[in-house]
């Protein structure tokens, strides 16, 4: 027998209309860092401090392994955030508040969550609005390992022609 | 081998002074490996840093290429600023006021510069104070695509790391 339904894209993202203030999102997936990753970033972002990229050195300054750079940590939580926030969005507008609370190692593993902190509609944008976010980073622990702010543009549903 | 010859004698905490401005030495060319690189990684789900046809399809098309992820571009200023001011990183504390004012794209040649804002000792750990720096990260001629302030622990020079002459 032949199917004769179109095939259905999954749509992804979410509009201005889904961010009410103060709704909650726990973001998806979760990213377990390796001692890649850090090296990685350390090196290909020109990151020269060794505790990123020698692991004796690191030792020698009291820790278990090389020290993830916190830039990496925001990256990743930011990452894990975008389809949930600002994926079908616009640009993003700013990032401030970034606080690191706990040093991240390879094996740690992050997850992510934000709470919607305000929103306003865009005056010279018709369509588009103004959300802000609170964004925290966990690691397995439960540790609070990294938290920020950070506003992006945002398309309103009816914006988006997408009006449902 | 002492770990202390591993890094620079010019940068300890008491180096440093407020209002003191660095124009950093290197620049960065950046490529779409580094924009996809860090997009994907991290897990980033936004196609517009690494579908072309999506990019350059976006608001009318005013994008000639993937535009490279924001967090990346922020990295790669920050890390052009790492050698002069954060190689003694104890710890870092955080950023502020962080704003990416032109999109970046591949073949863009990055460059940055710092301004020392403050100096403060730390009372229960005396072998290092928090600098605050805030750094511009520019392209072309001079057209700023980050800026923002950043917070970290610095050691002071420890016995036998020496003084730089320079």
């Amino acid at each position: 027998m032949t199917d004769v339904t179109e095939p259905r894209t999954v749509m992804r993202g979410t509009y201005y209309d889904d961010h009410e203030p103060g709704r909650r999102f726990v973001h998806h997936w979760g990213r377990t860092l390796t001692r890649h990753d850090v090296i990685d970033f350390a090196t290909m972002t020109n990151q020269y401090n060794p505790l990123h990229f020698n692991v004796e050195y690191a030792r020698a300054h009291g820790h278990p392994d090389v020290v993830a750079p916190g830039l990496l940590v925001y990256n990743i939580c930011l990452g894990l955030s975008v389809e949930d926030l600002s994926e079908a969005g616009g640009p993003f507008l700013n990032l401030t508040g970034v606080t690191f609370l706990q040093p991240v190692y390879p094996g740690d593993t992050l997850t992510c969550e934000s709470v919607v902190l305000d929103r306003r509609l865009s005056k010279s944008r018709p369509g588009w609005g103004i959300v802000e976010w609170e964004s925290a980073g966990h690691r397995q622990d439960g540790e609070c390992v990294v938290r920020y702010r950070r506003a992006n543009l945002a398309l309103t549903r009816e914006g988006s022609g997408n009006v449902q | 081998m002492r770990h202390v010859d591993l890094t620079g004698r010019g940068n300890y905490f008491e180096d440093f002074t407020v209002g003191q401005r660095l124009r950093h030495i290197r620049g960065r060319t950046v490529t779409n490996e580094d924009n996809m690189r860090w997009t994907l990684r991290t897990l980033n789900t936004a196609q517009a840093h690494f579908n072309l046809e999506y990019a350059t399809g976006m608001l009318d098309g005013i994008f000639p290429e993937r535009l490279v992820m924001g967090g990346a571009t922020l990295a790669l200023v920050v890390g052009m600023t790492s050698e002069d001011l954060a190689e003694q990183t104890v710890r870092e504390l955080g950023y502020d006021d962080i704003r990416l004012t032109a999109p970046v794209f591949q073949g863009d040649t990055l460059w940055a510069e710092s301004e020392v804002l403050e100096l403060t000792g730390l009372d229960d750990e005396p072998g290092a104070g928090t600098l605050t720096y805030r750094f511009r990260g520019w392209k072309g001629t001079d057209t700023t695509v980050a800026t923002g302030t950043r917070r970290i622990v610095v050691r002071r020079r420890p016995a036998g790391a020496g003084k730089e002459s320079s």
